[in-house]
């Protein structure tokens, strides 16, 4: 009988990623629900110390999975480890957050385990005793709504930021279990690794667009839309207008001839909105415009408009989406 | 050097999405094409087998229309296509790949290439679990590969950053956005297509049964996201609209 | 050494079978080339129609990309020069037909029949949205008892600067009195630059789709906004079987004017440069229906381009190029809009939806935008009522 829900704890440097405290919130919601027990499986090395907390946002257990070869990540480690715990525990449901990672695992470990896997996850409920999920598709145009009826564990990824960290108890611990994990065989060898700070995300797969028109005056004041893309870790882009006065470089032009982009925010700062501009990036899911000029065609297209000064209004945006990206 | 793409046709980026009177997703009136990232994953197959000779195969799960992908693959200049028509209604992430494995073992390959996720159900799943199946080992979105004797020297990008990985092949690599920028067919290569084999299969040919590929995942329902609502626009003083506009981003739109 | 050149004759079979048979009566002769606005840009393109001709003749490869087969703006500039009298424009579609089979087109391109096959217009755009540029505005409904169906162009139902030229149109026919109506939503793209893309099956559907649909409603005669609507209606959809008449605004506000129903009082004291439309001009015959109409205006001083009527340059927005990007140096508007600012014009007037969208790009990073502007010919005339 498959019993527990898991949830895959993701680490760096000792670092617990948020969507893992996420994981956790829900996972516990769901184990009640179901009389089952919450664990969360902790592979790395020198993360035992991690373990005892993760009590506090709902795990029941820990499984620890320490090992030398599991410092870093690389696919077959840790989908070799938690494969293996996997079949000796039977787990009912396995949770992963929707990150470059928890999305290379997943799909590993749901095949050594021959089961089904939803990925991509925008939320998580139970419906008749089951767990059911819901996944954009289509670049989010249509949603659509699955389980996983036989196959065991049901597996999951979950995009970060969709599911509330609530219920914490402070002081509440979980029980430790050491598992030594068999690591296999890794066949990806790390030669290196880069980690650059604050690199912005590619136009087109970009989640948040912080674009400048010919409102923007100069290249220089793109500076001010660099400084709010970075605290939405947003990328930037550029009308064909702002391209043409030769303020960005064609690659960060949008528009139907540049790139067409459907990210899930798109702020339009001193773009008026040609139909070439639109019918680039129209399909995005919630537009803001922010234009001094009320008439302007962007308006037509935003979800949420200011109008007035973005040299005044975007600065201002930037302290406000601090406040609460902090929080 | 043999190479074998997994590739998959896909709604094109425009397409208006609807449900049909069954709550299915309607597949009237949209343009099919193949999957940017597979297009990806075809062009470097093209310049590995340039660079090193071999063979490139393109295989493809699907309908009869989804010989047209495979048909462009053909274009650009790969050598031989399998289709695999399943027959069925619904396949999922795992018949997918059981399938395209099964296709794949019966040839000879150094690489399987893929795209890293297709951009309609963008599960990101099949490629690896391919890798699985024929017990490779397999590096996701792959930004630079290069092959040198038996190995591969890829660069995947990872969260913050990127990380060059080394592997015996054969191996699986899925291709992401950055690889390469991907030709376009050439008439010559159009003419020549025609000629070239495309091997279409069923199941049986395969000798899998139904029972193989079943499905692990089932599909409840279909919903399509609520209609735009009219525009607002946010009034006040520029420092009062300013907070008022994150607040309804975050409480209202629920996009930040 | 070099390898051999291959040569490959099912490349010329294909493009005669697509309906490009008179790319085997070229001479090489090279006329066609001389003329292409194309190696008339500051920076020199890499297109060249002539050396395309005899590449796909007998089969080269290498043309096949977004700057050489895709440059043609298939304004003809060129056709008026060959002396083999070859239509060239619909060469180079054929050639892009055997391309756009195959999914090989340029990606801006890719997105533009996305959109025509899921919402019936080229921008991306609600199809349901289609009649928005109506809005308080009163614009009658076609019903079989009005003479003219007013077929109102994607650009011009979507595009917000180009949405005031369909409501002057309206008010223009209002008040000539016409007896007019749209039909709206239900209505796709003309389809006439999705064709120049290569794509016969869309531009098909697109076609037997609106003929149906003004057969279904009555009907008989259309007025067209743009010039690309009117050409594919009137010399592509009767291959479809459609039988209707069809004309330009322009044409028929000019019979108007000429039949004392239509008057212009307003004086409009600007001078005016006219740019040539490819598609009224070059294609359709229509040289002189605008120029009058602007003739009409009080006060208005006229001007022209040096190149004009069959030797105008096109602004670079036709054969689909609208949807794509051109290197600043190499657009055609630009080099239009130099000159009409050297000839002291404030306004550049025009009568097609792509041409507006195009000159005011340029005017724009010409940073000429504050002392002059484009307008369609039916803004100025609705001024001047
Ligand atoms: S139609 Fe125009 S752009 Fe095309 S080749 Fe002729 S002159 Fe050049
Ligand atoms: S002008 Fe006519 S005959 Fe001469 S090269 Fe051009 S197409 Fe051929
Ligand atoms: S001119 Fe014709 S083809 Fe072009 S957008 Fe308008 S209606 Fe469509």
């Amino acid at each position: 009988m498959a019993k527990g829900i898991w949830v895959y704890v993701e680490q760096r440097d000792g670092k617990v990623k948020k969507v893992t405290y996420e994981l956790l919130s829900a996972g516990r919601k769901a184990a009640d629900s179901l009389g089952e027990e919450l664990c969360a499986v902790l592979p790395g090395k020198g993360v035992a110390g991690i373990a005892p907390g993760l009590g506090e946002y709902g795990a029941d257990k820990v499984y620890v999975l320490e090992s030398d070869a599991l410092e870093q990540y690389t696919t077959d480690g840790y989908a070799n480890a938690v494969a293996a715990l996997a079949k000796e525990k039977e787990p009912s449901a396995i949770l992963m957050g929707c990150t470059v990672t928890g999305r290379d695992l997943a799909a590993q470990v749901a095949q050594k385990l021959g089961t089904g896997l939803l990925t991509d996850c925008t939320d998580m409920a139970l419906e008749n005793g089951q767990l059911v999920f819901t996944r954009p598709i289509y670049a989010g145009k249509a949603f659509v709504k699955a389980a996983c009826p036989e196959a065991r564990p049901v597996m999951a990824t979950i995009r970060p930021n969709v599911l509330a960290v609530e219920g914490t108890q402070a002081g509440r611990t979980a029980e430790v279990v050491n598992v030594t994990p068999n690591a296999g065989d890794i066949r990806q060898i790390i030669k290196d690794t880069v980690l650059q700070v604050s690199t912005r995300p590619e136009l087109t797969e970009a989640d948040i667009i912080v674009s400048g028109g010919r409102g923007m005056k100069g290249p220089e004041n793109f500076k001010i839309l660099e400084d709010l893309a970075d605290v939405l870790g947003a990328a930037v882009g550029a009308s064909r207008a702002a391209v043409d006065a030769g303020w960005k470089p064609h690659s960060f032009q949008v528009g139907q001839t540049g790139k067409t982009v459907s990210p899930v925010v798109y702020i339009a700062c001193g773009i008026s909105g040609a139909i070439q501009h639109l019918a680039g990036m129209s399909s995005s899911k919630c537009i803001v415009a922010v234009n001094k000029d009320p008439e302007a065609n962007i308006f037509k297209v935003a979800d949420y408009g200011i109008v007035g000064d973005l040299f005044e209004i975007v600065p201002l945006l930037t302290e406000e989406f601090k406040k609460i990206m902090a929080s | 050097m043999n190479i074998v793409v997994c590739m998959k046709q896909t709604f094109d980026t425009e397409a208006k999405i609807a449900l049909d009177a069954n709550g299915k997703i309607n597949k009237q009136g949209v343009s099919l094409i193949m999957n940017p990232y597979c297009e990806f994953a075809v062009e470097e197959a093209l310049r590995i087998k340039e660079k090193h000779g071999g063979e490139v195969t393109v295989v493809s799960v699907g309908g009869p229309e989804a010989q047209d992908a495979l048909r462009q693959a053909l274009a650009m200049g790969a050598d031989k296509a399998v289709l695999v028509d399943p027959g069925m209604e619904e396949v999922d992430e795992f018949a997918t790949a059981t399938i395209l494995a099964k296709a794949i073992s019966g040839m000879q390959y150094d690489i399987i290439l893929g795209g890293f996720r297709a951009i309609d159900d963008g599960s990101a799943q099949v490629a690896g679990r391919v890798a699985e199946i024929l017990g490779l080992p397999v590096v996701n979105v792959v930004v630079k590969l290069d092959i040198e004797g038996g190995k591969a020297v890829a660069t995947k990008e990872i969260e913050g950053g990127s990380q060059v990985l080394e592997v015996s092949l054969p191996a699986v690599f899925t291709a992401q956005k950055g690889l390469n920028e991907p030709r376009y067919p050439s008439m010559k290569g159009i003419m020549q297509a025609k000629k070239k084999p495309m091997d279409k299969k069923t199941l049986a040919d395969l000798g899998l049964d139904a029972a193989q590929v079943a499905p692990k995942v089932k599909v409840l329902s279909y919903f399509l996201p609520s209609a735009r609502a009219a525009g607002k626009i946010i009034p006040g003083e520029p420092a009062d609209a300013a907070r008022d506009l994150v607040k309804a981003l975050r409480e209202e739109a629920k996009v930040i | 050494m070099s390898e051999p050149l291959m040569l490959f004759d099912e490349v010329r079979d294909a493009i005669v079978a697509s309906g490009g048979e008179e790319i085997q009566m070229c001479m090489q002769c090279g006329l066609c080339t001389g003329s292409c606005p194309w190696g008339r840009m500051e920076e020199k393109a890499e297109f060249n129609v002539r050396a395309m001709f005899h590449m796909g003749r007998l089969g080269y490869d290498g043309y096949e990309s977004d700057d050489f087969l895709f440059a043609c703006t298939t304004c003809n500039q060129c056709g008026v020069k060959c002396p083999r009298g070859i239509k060239i424009p619909n060469v180079v579609r054929s050639m892009r037909s055997v391309i756009c089979e195959t999914g090989g087109i340029p990606k801006n391109l890719k997105a533009v029949l996305g959109s025509i096959n899921s919402q019936g217009n080229p921008w991306s755009q609600e199809k349901d949205d289609r009649t928005a540029w109506t809005a308080g505005h009163d614009v009658p409904e076609f019903t079989p008892d009005k003479e003219y169906l007013l077929y109102v162009c994607c650009t011009s139902a979507y595009d917000g600067r180009s949405q005031k030229v369909a409501r002057s149109i309206v008010d223009l026919l209002k008040a000539a009195g016409v007896s007019f109506g749209i039909i709206g939503n239900e209505e796709k793209c003309c389809g006439e630059s999705v064709r120049k893309i290569g794509a016969e099956e869309e531009f098909g559907n697109l076609a037997r789709h609106n003929i149906d649909l003004f057969n279904k409603k009555g009907v008989k005669k259309i007025i067209t906004t743009s010039p690309h609507c009117l050409y594919t209606f009137k010399n592509e959809y009767p291959e479809f079987g459609a039988e209707f008449e069809v004309v330009h605004y322009s044409e028929l506000l000019h019979n108007l004017v000429s039949g004392g129903k239509l008057k212009f009082s307003k004086p409009v004291a600007k001078k005016v440069i006219y740019h040539e439309p490819c598609y009224l001009g070059r294609h359709s015959r229509i040289f002189d229906a605008p120029r009058e109409l602007l003739g009409a205006v009080p006060d208005l001083e006229m001007a022209e381009f040096k190149g004009n009527r069959d030797f105008s340059m096109c602004c670079s927005g036709g054969g689909a190029r609208i949807w794509m990007e051109t290197k600043a140096g190499q657009r055609f508007s630009d080099v239009k809009v130099k000159e009409a600012s050297e000839s002291g014009s404030q306004v550049i007037a025009t009568a097609c939806p792509y041409c507006i969208v195009m000159l005011e790009d340029s005017l724009k990073n010409q940073n000429k935008d504050e002392e002059m502007s484009v307008k369609d010919i039916s803004e100025i005339l609705k001024e001047s009522l």
